[in-house]
């Protein structure tokens, strides 16, 4: 058993280590995994509604699978991958991922709060199953809520993205993930690549 | 949320030993979905100075499947057990109750031996200190069950004693069913072995200080058995059970040879239909015997003030369950 003193994260492809301790850019024991983004990171993309799991605002992606934020403990999240909504955009040129152009070209989203957890869960969905049935979606955003009620636009929009995702999977060249993971990564706190 | 040491385990055997030592107020942490959300309310007389990490403990999380039956570490997550192929072939409604729990994000993270003791979600219990203080109720060792003459329409219909809070895991509403065994390890090595619905007592769990749920067995499914699981909610997803119902039915040559009928959310532990069971088998499963069966099912249930509802909603869910484990 040990004690951790210090926190290796990757976020959006950035390495970060963090020291466990009580100043304000440390993790504390206690902090939640959407706390240290939010507040240490400056990562305010990732929302916080509820704080108890129920509503799917500060979804984010830890390897790969959609998980809430607010209901992880940062000190456990230790060695992790994470992705944020921050993290979809293309990280050379800044232009949008095919699914957050998707969602704007479908207006699926009207006070936008949910928009980043929604647009999480779904990238989970469509990494998974590049086809999914409006069902399958459905499914997959079951834990995020919008009291806007954009769900009709979002099923749209998903279903939109997913036929552009399996579109530009197929053109030749370099997508965006491969060039963003070939890039080497950068320690923050180091400064060190 | 108030700060806490947090501690990595890496044996089960350094685990307990943690969580018994004497004087510290230690709590075990796996997904962390239950117990950071009991944290952040506030809602324990005395909240814990020190949190144990269960995940960094290495194959706990193993799922493993033979003809000895079926064995899942307590560190499983739920959408791994949901999407398992050996367990949505030969016990189904293990993978289907997995499934039927909260959001895939909680899914993801939430795991089997968590889901089993999560703490009940009562609204007096789960009363936050931020609102004016938690509620010191039976359960927490206070004097009195507020819900008695509070509101209490997601509370028990069956076997509540003092605490009328029920079991609110979907899992172990079909393991019952699947006669499933529950592994527990306490400080010293120690271990026992309980059918699933022994682990709840009516104001908690049977686990000792330092002992842990470190894995559950499901023996070999029945040839013939055929299941099914229902869970009724007031909205779909991520929702809790107002009533669930597993259903494992053995039919031969159209005669039924064995039957579990387990009822979850209507009293502290799964609740099975001892009677129901045993007025189904020796006959053919029709509709019928159906709504016989459920009938007697619920013929001892004893509702609350605010929760008469849950017994012709009980009634129906049995019912349906029954008719359903044909078509399985």
């Amino acid at each position: 058993m040990d004690e951790a003193t210090q926190i290796r994260l990757t976020v959006n492809g950035r390495g970060h280590t963090l020291a466990v301790g009580p100043r304000s850019a440390d993790v504390a024991p206690s902090d939640t995994l959407a706390h240290t983004l939010r507040h240490v990171m400056g990562l305010t993309g990732t929302k916080v509604s509820c704080d108890r799991g129920a509503c799917g605002m500060c979804t984010v992606l830890l390897d790969g699978r959609a998980v809430l934020s607010c209901s992880l403990l940062t000190v456990e999240c230790d060695g992790s991958s994470v992705t944020t909504v921050e993290g979809l955009a293309d990280p050379e040129t800044g232009g949008l991922h095919p699914l957050q152009q998707a969602f704007v070209d479908h207006t699926a989203f009207q006070c936008g709060f949910c928009t980043p957890g929604i647009l999480m869960s779904t990238k989970a969905l469509l990494d998974e199953n590049p086809e999914p049935t409006v069902g399958e979606v459905q499914e997959a955003l079951a834990g995020n809520h919008c009291r806007c009620i954009t769900h009709y636009h979002v099923l749209e929009a998903v279903q939109d993205a997913a036929g552009r995702m399996r579109e530009a999977a197929l053109e030749p060249g370099p997508t965006v993930s491969e060039s963003s993971s070939n890039a080497p990564e950068r320690d923050v706190a180091t400064g060190t690549r | 949320m108030r700060s806490f040491r947090h501690v990595r385990a890496t044996t089960v055997a350094e685990a307990c030993a943690l969580l018994a030592e004497p004087g510290t107020r230690a709590r075990a942490n796996a997904g962390g979905s239950d117990l950071l959300g009991a944290l952040k309310d506030g809602i324990y007389p005395e909240p814990p100075d020190l949190l144990v990490d269960l995940k960094t403990i290495p194959g706990l999380d193993a799922i493993e499947a033979d003809e000895a039956g079926l064995r899942v570490g307590a560190l499983a997550r739920l959408a791994d057990i949901a999407r398992s192929e050996p367990i949505r072939a030969h016990w189904p409604i293990f993978s289907q109750a997995a499934q039927a729990v909260a959001s895939p994000q909680i899914r993801n993270v939430a795991t089997l031996g968590g889901n089993l003791c999560q703490e009940v979600r009562c609204w007096y219990f789960r009363y936050p200190a931020g609102l004016g203080g938690s509620i010191d109720c039976l359960r927490k060792g206070g004097p009195r069950c507020p819900a008695v003459k509070g509101d209490t329409r997601y509370h028990a219909i069956f076997e509540g004693r003092g605490c009328f809070a029920v079991c609110p895991s979907d899992t172990a509403v079909a393991l019952a069913a699947l006669d499933a065994i529950v592994v527990l390890e306490g400080p010293g090595g120690a271990r026992r072995e309980l059918p699933v619905q022994d682990v709840y007592t009516p104001l908690g769990t049977v686990l000792e200080p330092g002992e842990l749920v470190t894995a559950v067995r499901v023996p070999p499914p029945a040839e013939e058995a055929r299941s099914a699981f229902l869970k009724f909610t007031v909205r779909e997803p991520i929702d809790f059970a107002v009533v669930s119902v597993a259903a494992s039915i053995t039919l031969r040559d159209g005669v039924c040879t064995d039957a579990r009928l387990v009822l979850g959310a209507v009293g502290p532990r799964p609740y099975r239909a001892l009677e129901a069971e045993a007025r189904l088998i020796g006959g053919p499963i029709d509709e019928r015997a159906a709504v016989e069966a459920a009938e007697v099912a619920l013929a001892g249930a004893k509702p609350l003030r605010g929760n008469a509802y849950k017994v012709p909603l009980a009634r129906s869910i049995v019912m349906r369950a029954i008719l359903a484990a044909l078509e399985g």
